[in-house]
């Protein structure tokens, strides 16, 4: 029975660790992001190699949860879901790592009059996915109260689409003097930071049901 | 020859095994919470304590019902219960050794001319409806307060499951040991009036003579829950209605206490000493207590989630099983006398207790018998600690090689 308890605690400690790790790298990203348009490249550096830590060690501690729960038969009727849900947050720490990398190799010219707009997209983009992160951790505590954590992640998305359609309007509709492979790489970068939000709603649908089942 | 007449006993312990016990721990596997290899150990071992320490309670019951007065008759209706319930549990109904017994003694009856005691069977019969009804209260009751604590503690869900798994296993435990205290008397209760063994001295503890019986029985159980549960749990645990862990648990609860209360002479005595009527000691369908605690759930939580084409089948099942098994029971008690020639029992004579039954058919004993139980104790006891030894050093090396594979994979990762 020791083992048993010991082995329950240490999946719980992983899987709060690996929460805390999609959590800061969403706060990495955000500062990397602004750090980006401010032209700080030495944090930009700096951000990027601790997103890349984050993402590393969050792979870590996926594989051994998953591992940890198939060998000791943990939560034998939600597994599954737990491991689509833990996969569907490291997608989310996986994009925060591509994005900061697209920008890093490609370096984007974005216009200092489009800044206000890409911190914006960016926040609330990073807003719905830290929204996802207490509701997620809900689920294991308190499943009751998931559903209304999750309005939120829902929220920002729709207005990241929506602050995202009108930058890309103005790219492409009042910024005459960029050439068009400019607007098409701008709109591209903008794409990648969307994804963020989009990829938020995507566990958050799942998170949904997964509430509903257990609190049933 | 005494062996041989057990042995249709032993068969019909078999399939109680096989069938009955296999509702104590089937929604802990079927919601797969326990393993199939660790809840047949559990109950099996606590299924014979359970049948040894407080199993006559219940074969009291059965012996007013119809005091089978020859062992070629106990043997018959041991074999024709055994049969049924044998070939329902192959075509996966889960039915109840309790009817196919008690068909079998009025099988008995009608064919020695002996009078069925009608105030006897009622009793059985209504505790049949009872045991379903209270069992379904029970686990309704339960289910909420499990409900109620699991939203109120705000536990973490794998410190709650942690919990329920051990809790599952507890209750299981407690609930083989009922079940084996309210069940044996289906399986022994019959052979019980025609034996008389020496009392086993064990060290610290005896046995008597209908408790020697008692645990042969349960050790035929074991070997059904073993060999022949799956099938049976399978069946408890998916069909009727998807049990979450926590439903899980509670319905292992609720039917335990069922079967508790069906089978404790404590719990009757205190219930007389307070100035209520006694608890009957009356042998309770571990199914239909089952189907009872499942369903109350299942009312509970909607009934759109009940699969009733199930139910319609296990219902089917309860009628078919007393009729077949007395029809049987005649039918053989027929080829038996007149065949074979073996003595099945004739008409009891009023003024004869259970006790000069006891005294006459002492004849059939066979004190050697004692010595063998003492041997194969001891056998049993050696294997059960070599099984246990082999069992940890296994799993020791199963979680050391994939500690060792971990560790590979992340050394080639860097």
């Amino acid at each position: 029975m020791p083992v048993f308890t010991r082995t329950t605690k240490n999946l719980i400690i992983k899987i709060d660790e690996f929460f805390d790790d999609i959590d800061l790298g969403l706060l990495v990203f955000r500062e990397g992001i602004k750090a980006y348009l401010d032209k700080d490249m030495d944090s930009f550096h700096r951000h990027l190699q601790k997103v890349d830590n984050l993402e590393n060690n969050a792979d870590r501690l996926q594989r051994e949860i998953e591992n940890e729960m198939i060998t000791h038969s943990i939560l034998p009727q939600h597994r599954s879901e737990v491991s689509t849900l833990i996969d569907e947050l490291d997608e989310i720490i996986d994009a925060l790592k591509s994005s900061l990398n697209e920008i890093n190799i490609e370096m984007p010219d974005i216009p200092s009059s489009l800044n206000k707009n890409f911190i914006s997209i960016t926040e609330t983009s990073i807003n719905a996915a830290e929204e996802l992160i207490p509701a997620a951790r809900a689920y294991f505590i308190a499943p009751y109260t998931v559903r209304e954590k999750l309005l939120k992640v829902y929220y920002f998305e729709s207005e990241t689409d929506k602050l995202s359609l009108s930058t890309k309007k103005i790219i492409f509709q009042e910024m005459d003097h960029l050439d068009l492979a400019h607007k098409a790489h701008l709109r591209y970068i903008i794409h990648h930071i969307e994804n963020i939000s989009d990829l938020a709603q995507k566990a958050a649908d799942l998170l949904s049901g997964m509430a509903i089942k257990i609190v049933m | 020859m005494i062996l041989f007449f057990l042995t249709s006993g032993l068969f019909l312990g078999w399939s109680l095994g096989a069938n009955d016990a296999s509702h104590i721990f089937g929604s802990a596997v079927g919601s797969k919470m326990v393993t199939f290899r660790k809840a047949a150990i559990i109950a099996s071992a606590f299924f014979i304590v359970g049948a040894v320490v407080q199993g006559s309670g219940t074969s009291h019951t059965l012996d007013k019902l119809g005091a089978v007065n020859a062992i070629g008759g106990s043997f018959t209706l041991a074999l024709a219960a055994a049969i049924t319930i044998y070939m329902m549990t192959k075509f996966a109904l889960p039915i109840s050794t309790t009817q196919a017994i008690v068909g079998a003694i009025i099988g008995w009856n009608f064919f020695t001319g002996n009078h069925t005691d009608s105030k006897t069977l009622g009793k059985i019969v209504s505790a049949w409806i009872a045991g379903p009804v209270i069992g379904a209260a029970f686990a309704v009751l339960l289910y909420i307060i499990v409900k109620w604590f699991k939203k109120s503690a705000r536990i973490h869900l794998i410190k709650f499951e942690s919990y329920i798994r051990t809790g599952l296993i507890l209750v299981g435990a407690f609930g083989a040991y009922s079940l084996g205290a309210n069940n044996i008397a289906n399986v022994m209760g019959v052979f019980v009036p025609a034996f008389h063994l020496n009392d086993l001295h064990l060290w610290i503890f005896t046995l008597s003579s209908s408790q020697q019986l008692f645990l042969i029985g349960g050790l035929a159980c074991a070997a059904g829950i073993l060999t022949y549960s799956w099938k049976v749990m399978n069946t408890i645990g998916n069909n009727i209605l998807e049990l979450s862990s926590e439903a899980a648990l509670v319905v292992v609860l609720a039917q335990a206490l069922v079967l508790f209360i069906f089978s404790s002479t404590l719990l009757s005595n205190l219930f007389i000493r307070i100035g209520l009527p006694p608890i009957p000691m009356v042998p309770v369908s571990s199914s239909q207590v089952i189907v009872g605690c499942i369903l109350g759930i299942g009312l509970y939580k909607g009934a759109r989630n009940i699969n009733f084409r199930v139910l319609g089948e296990i219902g089917l099942g309860w009628i078919i099983s007393p009729v077949a098994s007395g029809l049987l029971t005649f039918i053989l008690l027929f080829f038996m006398k007149n065949i074979f020639g073996i003595n099945v029992g004739s008409k009891a004579l009023e003024s004869v207790s259970t006790s000069d039954l006891t005294t006459n058919m002492a004849m059939y004993g066979q004190p050697d018998v004692s010595g063998i139980i003492k041997y194969l104790l001891l056998g049993l006891l050696i294997f059960g600690t070599i099984g246990i030894i082999f069992y940890i050093l296994l799993e020791n090396k199963k979680r050391k090689e994939m500690q060792r594979s971990e560790e590979k994979f992340w050394k080639n990762m860097k």
